[in-house]
């Protein structure tokens, strides 16, 4: 079953891993080109806090490529790749009527979801996989070797983090019959998780907030909080669509 | 669930086996509903071993959500089934590791091959035998490594029915099997069901709204309608059991002759056509003609007909109709 599930999966997985890989690279090799671009004339008209907001940015490449990728591309791109490829789990089964097929055979209803949640995580740390690749090899042709630790974990709990949104999606997926509802759903509910940091002393709230650390990145520590409210984040959900599954008649 | 499900819910012990040991299907007052809608009203029958049965019904009357309901795909709201004693409630993982099944859309996976189908098949049965499965295929002529995606409907019909026998099932299920084939395909897949699938002794119960076919196929019938069940028998019982007999007489009979005859007691419905009045009678045919001959009315033909089960369809709808 596994292997059925790759092959729907695999222009899906190829696409998101070309994006993911441009990203990456935009976010990393832009560097020195923002850097210049901060010393031109035209910089100078900006408004005063955006001239220091990019001043931040590009102090250092390990912040710029932190800041790029980790704490605004990858959650965005990375999020929206779980969802898409939850979205359509068990509806598109129930819209192209394979469900019937598939739920005929003797295998039970939690396999079935597990396997798809599987293979779709899978796909998702491939994805991440690959661009924590091309972000360290990117980093050290720049001249600025990256802590491989500290990008791998990053990595690892970005990709932890985006299962809240694959699980959101599979969850939908359980109640919707066709693939665009639970992939719209899902995405409204995960920019909802962003409104506590609009919110002052709400920050914390700010589920999105868990799913990059910067000590981490620069090697200070590891992200056991971080971890532990991205794994909770993640299996809720996937709890939900589990019993929602087992229930659901078709 | 409800107090007659949970009165359902243990496994196929010796004493149930023992029962109902020649019983593939058992379902006992069976009721599906979609919201407050009773899809299935209170559905009671049985489905002997080996037999094929056909489970017709018109459009809407609940065949699919009974079949739905024996594969666990819709709990049952009340009563329940039990296939080979297994619950289909509680024990769907068991009753469908004995089922074969074939879906009334025939959706397979579009964009496997026929031989990543047959390995997704494979990691999910209990049991398989490619052997088997390519048999079939060859039988059916199908191309062995084709893009399931390209083949047309008789054809994904016909794959659809060589990996339900994959599994090696001692029961088939198959939901309007043959809905949309043109009538070759039609007759190939339903030789191959009689000569190839119930010759090995498996129990086949189908569904379908085609009477030809199963008139052609089935040793067993059951009919529903609205959800409720109109009639359950073997189909040549049946046949023996209701016959038309076709009278001509010399003249027109006046309205006492007719009314008379509606009222002797074999007569189940009568028709009349001019000189011709159209019986429909259950019982002894031979009292029916010993009372016809002391008529006061000169007979010029007397002919019994067997019905078809196209003419038992349409008088059971008849008689729920006047509400017997």
């Amino acid at each position: 079953m596994a292997i059925k599930e790759l092959i729907e999966a695999r222009w899906k997985a190829i696409i998101c891993g070309l994006i993911a890989l441009v990203l990456v690279e935009v976010s990393t090799a832009t560097y020195g080109l923002f850097k210049s671009a901060l010393n031109t004339s035209n910089m100078q008209q900006l408004p005063q806090f955006l001239q220091q907001q990019m001043q931040q940015m590009t102090g250092s490449y390990d912040l710029y490529v932190w800041g790029n990728w980790f704490a605004k591309n990858g959650p965005e791109i990375m999020v929206i790749m779980a969802i898409v490829l939850g979205a359509g789990l068990i509806a598109g089964e129930v819209n192209k009527g394979t469900i019937f097929f598939l739920l005929g055979k003797p295998i039970s209803r939690e396999r079935v979801l597990l396997i798809k949640y599987a293979i779709s995580a899978l796909i998702l740390l491939a994805i991440s996989a690959i661009s924590c690749i091309a972000l360290l090899v990117t980093a050290a042709i720049a001249g600025h070797p990256q802590n491989i630790g500290g990008v791998v974990i990053s990595t690892f709990l970005l990709w932890l983090g985006v299962l809240f949104g694959l699980g959101l999606a599979l969850l939908f997926s359980v109640f919707f019959k066709d693939a665009l509802w639970p992939l719209i759903c899902a995405l409204v509910i995960t920019l909802l998780t962003v409104i506590p940091s609009f919110i002052p002393d709400w920050g914390a709230w700010n589920l999105i907030s868990y799913w990059s650390n910067q000590a981490v990145y620069m090697g200070q520590g590891f992200p056991a909080k971080e971890f532990a409210i991205c794994l909770v984040a993640a299996v809720v959900p996937l709890i939900l669509a589990l019993a929602l599954f087992r229930k659901r008649a078709f | 669930m409800n107090e007659q499900q949970s009165t359902l819910t243990t496994g196929p012990n010796e004493s149930y086996l023992e029962n109902k040991q020649a019983i593939a299907i058992d379902i006992q007052d069976l009721v599906v509903k979609y919201g407050s809608k009773r899809a299935v009203d209170g559905l009671t029958f049985t489905v002997p071993i080996g037999s094929i049965f056909g489970f017709l019904g018109p459009n809407g009357s609940g065949k699919t959500t009974t079949i739905k309901t024996l594969l666990g795909f819709r709990p049952p709201n009340a009563g329940g089934a039990r296939v080979f004693g297994y619950d289909v409630a509680s024990q769907s993982l068991q009753v469908r590791g004995r089922v074969g099944y074939v879906s009334e859309t025939n959706s397979l996976y579009d964009f496997l091959t026929i031989p990543q189908l047959c390995a997704f098949c494979r990691s999910v049965s209990q049991e398989w035998d490619q052997q088997v499965v390519d048999r079939y295929i060859g039988l059916f002529g199908l191309p062995p490594k084709e893009k399931v995606g390209n083949l047309s409907k008789g054809m994904k019909s016909q794959l659809a029915l060589s990996l339900a026998l994959g599994s090696n099932p001692d029961l088939l299920i198959l939901d309007e099997p043959t809905a949309g084939l043109d009538p070759m395909a039609r007759h190939e897949f339903l030789n191959t069901l009689v000569s190839e699938v119930a010759s090995r002794g498996k129990t086949i119960f189908f569904s379908s709204h085609i009477l030809s076919e199963v008139e052609a196929v089935a040793d067993w019938v059951a009919i529903i309608r609205s959800g409720k069940l109109v009639l359950c028998d073997e189909l040549n019982h049946l046949k023996q059991a209701k016959k038309v007999v076709k009278l001509t007489y010399v003249d027109i009979p006046p309205a006492t002759e007719i009314e008379t005859l509606r009222c002797l007691p074999e007569v189940m419905n009568l028709a009349q056509e001019g000189r011709s009045v159209r019986l429909l009678t259950h019982g002894n045919v031979d009292i029916l003609e010993q009372s016809l001959k002391t008529r006061p009315y000169t007979l010029r033909d007397v002919e019994t007909v067997d019905l078809n089960l196209e003419d038992l369809f349409l008088e059971s709808m008849k008689e729920v109709d006047h509400g017997h």
